[in-house]
């Protein structure tokens, strides 16, 4: 072949980010196309736990030794995503002596490192644990921040020559004599990074081979082109709880459940969570009972969660798949294998791959697998190197100990920005004007949201994933208006406010879930100061008409001559 | 090896089981209080900054959300550092009184201090042992009142002053105070200790270390006054409250003197006694510190039951009536009255201007709210000093514009203060009290 | 028992201050616990009485036009047209020449942090310059070192919403060396004391902020600053500026934390004082001991770090705020008003207690007891709950100030109204 065959991935999740690094570092010309921010759909949902495998050693010893292979890999590769935490498996009194052996057989013949704590050792680990818990097996689990492992994926694929586009939806597959040769996009505010209030574009992106790696919605994807892929979307609610209660992941040992896991993540907690299939992946009940099923469960395991302050919940949708004819009843017991389907072999319809089902730890080895099987077909010989190249961020870990550099920030400041931005620190850090704190419940700078937005345009939603502004217990009531200052004057007065009003919504949006105790007190202050002081909840513009009248258009008339002009006399 | 095999009853926590392969481990040791869960109350209000002195006059520190619930929050268990500013926290403990939504703040600090100090602070320098030195005065109390005169001709001897800041880092700007001839405990012992016996009505002074060295006539005021209310007065074996360590993170030298203190007036308290002080940091550091940071038996007992000492009277007395026919000998003097920050976080920063606002013979004059400066042992470090007399500027302003040329306050260090800003004469409210009730 | 007292009020926002001096003039003996520092240092410090109907209609112009139209159990339906008048009065008597806005019933429209403008009955002397019904230019000015405040922004946003003046914005480095993040109260200190102090600069501090805004102006009349012009000074701070610009100067109004709400708190203080009220901050109320026949309350508990000492009083006022003042408490399972147990209607459903839009109607922002028009609060059956227990500020229910912004006009209303009632009842 002459030309560099080139690749559309359909999809920025992990997966989808994962198939863009390593084909772009294969040589091949990638385009990914992702219709919301990457990570929106079940990516930027997830739990945030790296799996030690041992979730898995009893009734899947296959997943669960891919789990410890790629935990180990990310913990190499991906040093400033995860957090090598430990992870415990806690057994109750009254959960089974039977299964807690077959835990600890499985973790062994998985190759998962244990070891047996007794309660008492277990809870000088992590002092909040239940005082009447038995025992625990403590395994290699971790965390990691889903949404900087993608979007350095997709950092690293962008440096290899491939092409990001977020906010461009596939509205159509292109399918011409019997092969899928691209697809329709269209671009929300036209192709490269986000800008409120610019125009819609449509593109047609043809390419030698079309990967869907859409996850949840691979079944819409696939109609495109007449194809059934039977994904089976399976609800899960997450809580996150204002602090980290543990640094380690807790575990229930019990075979299958709901409310069954505690990740550490970041400044928080993170309990989860249910299983419960879904109609449609974008649209499905957000419940109370969810919510307190939570609590009230994993307080078995942690008591103190009874009593503390959660900030908000959310759902993600897992794109379970099997393949047709094995009708599993409940969706719990579908298999979390992942699936590749060629349809040119399955459907006759070449040109087109499908992957679904899976786990985010092992999304590299699933990214490789697909990798290999598109250079197959494309016929190009190049191998994976996705394992052994650090990604951008991780290719330097000394930053993280070097307390020497603290960019002129208070310790804690210094440390958690050199967390999130591993080797990238100073190169972000480094600015010579003043660089005060904008979120100061993570501790995020002016100089680290700069960065963001230069990566995302106005998309503010898009520089929290990256710096993690306004996902503390504020919610955003504090800094949001001050990351939408940031926008300006690069971009407009009225950008600003969109890329406002959608941050602030989308931060409501999982607060809801916590509305009680210190929460609501919050919520109320957040709404006190952004609609009383602010006047957020209603916009102005005059009867006399606006200045500038691409402002003008939302609001209520104002006769501003009408109102108290000042005391007669007065200054 | 392991205990997980061994049998016994579910249900019960197997940390009440005696185990003879393990020692017991205490849930939260007590230097590792896990105090993140102090963040979730906290909504970002900022009212604790606002409070602040020292942000007020230095924009380097980061002020108590930063160094309490938002250093907490950002905290992962392993990491070990704490942002240095937090030896530039007075531990006037403002924020603790300001935040409308119960951060346990000054105890963020002062476990963050002693973290700090413990982990980070060389052992070796000069000003670890400078603070250490100073969070321990009632050592050296104790030997200079042995020998009164000498010491304070030495303390107070310039040359010497000086080479003490170059040395000691210990401001050359302050006159040391001066120790009494007698202390008050001398005293106590030679007037053969209580005149009043009483079933009834029965009280426990813990004196704290100044006014039993420095100014006992504060003591001596508290006796006497408390006396004519016909209560039973008993001075146990004491030592600090610890408002100086917790203040230089020295939190193994206070658990020290806690237990000391606790084990004595929890006894006396299941016999009837109240505890009450005359220094409002001391019954600060007895009511709120020691519960915040030390589990000894007895430590809520002695917070329930400990009172300053006109907030006692005011509670059991009709003060207000007693005060109604009294009068204050002399020619009406005006006192500008100081509010202690730790008074305040009592809640009795306007009992002495309310009690005596109507007390013929005398006027008071309350200066306002800011900090003095002080803080206990702050402001004696040389490169505190600059910053201690620019918090202390407003109330040296107000008591300025006052009518008066005599302070009042019930904290010895904000008297200092008071004294060293403006050169008046600070009186103590229990003095007050003492001239308009208690017959000469 | 010793602490007792005619009138004893709970809570020291302004509610709770309006409340007792309200009391204080019908010559009442009058004490006022609180425990915290109130949330009136996180308002703005301007004094809102109605912007908007609870439709959500406005801004209105008049908003006492607008009082004979509130539904039935709001606050102002309670109390009467009135009481809000009285109320106000009380205010203005109370803080002199450091409010402006009664010389008119209408309302003004006053530029705040983010460049909206906002409905508002009374407003700090410092703000009245920057009126956007005043047909003068204005420049706006920033800190570098002062997020919240974009001037730039805010001035195009200004335009945008078409006021009647062309406003413009720049962002100045504030004229002391200070390091990222200064508080606000910083910024006052250092404008307060004119002097940058300490070590790091000689000279005039408001002196050299003139030299560097100066060169900005270009023909306004007024110059816009966040609201840190001074914390104990802030005429002569702003004297001082408008003598050397030689334009009028203003304040824009933030969030917390705010330099007029809490100016306004330390004004407020002094009234109190002055009006010989007994004050006493740093300990809360846990609860109260009823009569024998459980209809009236006799003392409550304040908590002094465990031991518990009853304050009685005739009459009492519950001033305790709302949700942010946590005067009303919630858990999962309901809503609250802590110390006296008053009811507090509530949707069982906590899902039914917001909006999923963010500026939705929030039921949640309306929590609160229920009270008579003699604002004691009531039980679920609609009978009072004591009768000599009254209610006044964010602790009432029945209206949400955030979207009405009505919320200091509320305060002012029933702290007069429920003060002079329990004064009048002793």
């Amino acid at each position: 072949m002459g030309a560099t065959p080139s690749v559309l991935v359909i999809g920025g999740g992990s997966t989808g980010c994962g198939i863009a690094r390593d084909l772009s570092m294969r040589g091949l010309s990638v385009t990914l196309v992702e219709q919301g921010n990457l990570t929106h759909g079940t990516t930027g949902r997830m739990h945030g736990l790296l799996h030690s495998g041992g979730r898995y050693a009893v009734a899947d010893q296959a997943s669960a030794e891919e789990c410890i292979q790629e935990t180990r890999v990310l913990e190499d590769i991906a040093s400033h995503c995860v957090e090598e935490t430990g992870g415990l498996f806690v057994k109750r009194p009254e959960d089974s002596e039977e299964y807690f052996e077959q835990k600890l057989r499985g973790c062994e013949e998985c190759g998962i490192p244990t070891e047996v704590l007794s309660g008492r050792e277990a809870r000088k680990r992590e002092p909040y644990l239940a005082a009447d818990v038995d025992k625990a097996i403590a395994v290699p689990d971790g965390a990691v921040d889903p949404f900087r492992l993608c979007v350095a994926n997709a950092a690293s694929a962008q440096n290899h020559g491939a092409r990001i586009e977020t906010h461009a939806e596939v509205t159509d597959l292109l399918v011409e004599a019997g092969e899928v040769v691209g697809a329709e996009v269209t671009h929300e505010s036209g192709p490269g990074t986000r800008t409120h209030g610019k125009a819609g574009t449509t593109e047609r992106i043809e390419a030698d081979h079309v990967i869907n790696a859409t996850g949840a919605w691979a079944g819409r994807i696939g109609d495109m082109a007449g194809l059934d892929v039977n994904v089976r979307p399976s609800k899960g609610v997450m809580t996150v709880m204002n602090v980290r209660q543990v640094d380690t992941v807790i575990n229930r040992c019990i075979p299958k459940g709901n409310a069954d896991i505690v990740v550490p993540h970041e400044t928080t907690c993170i309990l989860g969570t249910t299983d419960e299939e879904v109609e449609d992946p974008e649209d499905y009940p957000e419940e109370e009972w969810e919510v307190d099923l939570m609590i009230d469960e994993l307080s078995k395991l942690l008591p103190v969660l009874q009593e503390a302050r959660t900030i908000r919940s959310y759902w993600g949708v897992r794109p379970l798949y099997e393949p047709p004819g094995e009708g599993t009843a409940d969706s719990e017991d579908i298999t979390r294998d992942f699936f590749l389907l060629d349809h040119a072999d399955r459907d006759g319809l070449p040109g087109l791959t499908t992957i679904v089902g899976g786990k985010f730890t092992t999304y590299r080895m699933m990214a490789e697998d697909i990798s290999d099987h598109v250079c197959d077909r494309l016929g190009v010989s190049a191998s994976c190197r996705t394992a052994e190249v650090p990604l951008p961020g991780s290719r330097d870990e000394r930053v993280l100990d070097d307390a020497m550099d603290e960019f002129g920030l208070t310790s804690p400041v210094a440390r958690r920005s050199k967390q999130r931005l591993g080797d990238r620190a100073s190169e972000v850090l480094d600015t010579d004007g003043p660089n005060p704190v904008i979120c100061s419940c993570e501790g995020v700078t002016r100089a680290e949201v700069q960065d963001a937005i230069d990566q995302s345009g106005t998309d503010l939603n898009a520089v929290r994933i990256r710096t993690r502004a306004s996902m503390g217990n504020c919610q955003g009531g504090f800094c949001t208006h001050a990351m939408a200052q940031e926008l300006h004057p690069e971009y407009e007065p009225g950008q600003a406010e969109a890329a406002l009003d959608e941050l602030y919504q989308e931060r409501w949006k999982g607060q809801r879930h916590g509305l009680w105790g210190e929460q609501l007190s919050q919520a109320m202050l957040s709404y006190a100061l952004h609609a009383t002081t602010m006047n957020r909840d209603h916009a102005t513009r005059s009867a006399a008409g606006s200045r500038t009248a691409s402002d003008a258009d939302a609001g209520e008339t104002v006769d501003f001559e009408a109102f108290d002009g000042g005391a007669p006399g007065g200054d | 090896m392991s205990d997980a095999d061994s049998p016994h009853d579910p249900g019960v926590p197997d940390d009440e089981i005696p185990d003879d392969e393990f020692e017991p481990v205490d849930v939260f040791p007590e230097s590792e209080l896990d105090l993140r869960s102090g963040a979730d109350d906290c909504y970002k209000c900022s009212t604790c900054d606002t409070n602040c002195p020292v942000a007020e006059v230095d924009d380097e520190f980061p002020g108590p959300k930063f160094q309490g619930p938002e250093q907490w929050r950002l905290k992962r268990k392993d990491d070990r550092e704490i942002d240095p500013s937090i030896m530039d926290c007075s531990n006037c403990m403002r924020c603790d009184n300001a935040c409308p939504s119960d951060v346990p703040l000054s105890q963020m600090h002062n476990e963050a201090r002693a973290e700090y100090v413990d982990e980070q602070m060389s052992k070796l320098s000069v000003e670890y042992w400078r603070n250490r030195v100073l969070a321990n005065y009632r050592k050296g109390a104790w030997l200079g009142s042995k020998f009164p005169r000498l010491t304070n001709a030495l303390a107070n001897n310039g040359p010497l002053r000086k080479l003490g800041e170059k040395l000691f880092g210990l401001t050359a700007e302050r006159e040391f105070p001066a120790f009494a001839t007698q202390t008050f405990r001398e005293w106590w012992a030679e007037r053969g200790g209580a005149q009043v016996q009483s079933e009834e009505k029965r009280v426990a002074y813990f004196h704290g270390c100044y006014a039993n060295y420095n100014t006992p006539e504060v003591a001596k005021a508290m006796v006497r006054t408390f006396e004519q209310f016909g209560y039973e007065i008993v001075v146990p074996e004491q030592g600090c409250s610890g408002t100086p360590m917790f203040a230089n993170g020295m939190l193994d030298d206070a658990r020290r003197d806690a237990a000391t203190n606790i084990s004595s007036f929890s006894e006396l308290i299941d016999e009837g006694y109240d505890v009450i002080c005359s220094c409002t940091s001391c019954s600060m550091a007895l009511r709120q510190e020691y519960p915040e940071l030390f589990t000894f038996e007895g430590t809520a007992d002695v917070a329930a039951h400990t009172y300053e000492a006109l907030e006692y009277l005011r509670i059991h007395e009709d003060l207000r009536g007693a005060l109604a026919g009294a009068e204050v000998d002399g020619d009406g003097e005006d006192l500008a009255y100081h509010a202690p920050c730790h008074a305040r976080n009592q809640g009795l920063a306007r009992q002495a201007v309310e009690l005596f606002r109507d007390l013929d013979g005398v006027a008071v004059e309350d200066v306002g709210d800011s900090c003095s400066g002080i803080s206990g042992t702050y402001g004696w470090k040389a490169e505190k000093y600059e910053k201690s007399m620019a918090i202390g500027e407003e109330m040296f302003e107000e008591m300025d514009e006052a009518e008066g040329r005599t302070g009042m306050t019930e904290c010895p260090t904000c008297a200092m203060q008071m004294e060293h800003g403006t050169g008046y004469d600070i009186r103590h409210p229990l003095e007050i009290l003492e001239a308009a009730l208690v017959e000469s | 028992m010793a602490i007792e007292q005619e009138v004893l009020v709970v809570g020291g926002g302004l509610a709770g201050v309006t409340a007792a001096v309200s009391a204080a003039r019908t010559g009442a003996d009058v004490r006022l616990v609180s425990y915290k520092q109130p949330t009136l240092r996180n308002a703005s410090g301007l004094i809102d009485v109605l912007g908007y109907t609870p439709d959500g209609e406005g801004p209105l112009v008049d908003p006492f036009a607008a009082l004979d139209d509130l539904p039935e159990g709001h606050p102002y339906e309670r109390v009467g047209a009135d009481a809000v008048e009285s109320g106000l009065a009380l205010f203005d008597d109370l803080t002199d020449s450091t409010y402006e806005g009664n010389h008119t019933e209408r309302n003004a429209l006053i530029p705040t942090q983010g460049g909206r403008v906002k409905p508002t009955a009374r407003y700090p002397a410092s703000v009245a310059a920057g009126l956007a019904s005043d047909e003068r230019d204005a420049l706006l000015v920033g800190f570098e070192r002062l997020v919240g405040f974009d001037a730039p922004l805010s001035a195009a946003r200004l335009n945008a919403a078409g006021a009647p003046f062309e406003a413009r914005g720049a962002t100045v480095e504030f004229p002391v060396a200070l390091s990222a993040d200064p508080k606000v109260t910083r910024f006052a200190h250092l404008l307060d004391r004119d002097e940058a102090g300490e070590e790091r600069q000689e000279g005039s501090v408001r002196r050299a902020l003139v030299e560097r805004v100066v060169t900005h102006l270009d023909g306004e009349q007024r110059v816009g600053f966040p609201a840190v012009l001074g914390d104990d000074h802030p005429e002569e701070v702003r004297a001082d500026l408008e003598a050397d610009l030689g334009v009028d100067v203003f304040e824009v109004p933030m969030g917390p934390p705010s330099l007029p709400g809490l100016r306004l708190e330390d004004r407020l203080y002094d009234a109190l004082d002055a009006e010989g009220v007994r004050i006493e901050t740093g300990n809360p109320v846990v609860g109260y001991e009823a009569g024998a026949d459980g209809d009236r309350v006799e003392a409550v508990a304040v908590d002094r770090s465990g031991a518990t000492v009853p304050y009685a009083a005739e009459q009492f006022v519950l001033a305790t705020g709302g949700l942010v003042g946590k005067g009303i408490d919630s858990d999962r399972e309901g809503v609250e008003e802590p110390v006296f147990d008053c009811h507090v209607g509530h949707p069982p459903d906590r899902y039914d207690w917001f909006d999923d839009r963010a500026f939705g109607d929030h039921r949640f922002a309306r929590f609160g007891v229920d009270p008579d028009r003699e604002l004691r609060p009531r039980n679920g059956r609609g009978a009072v709950e004591f009768d000599n227990l009254r209610a006044a500020g964010a602790v009432l229910g029945n209206y949400d100030f955030a979207a009405e912004k009505s919320g200091s006009g509320v305060s002012l209303a029933t702290g007069f109204h429920a003060g002079r009632l329990a004064g009048e009842n002793t």
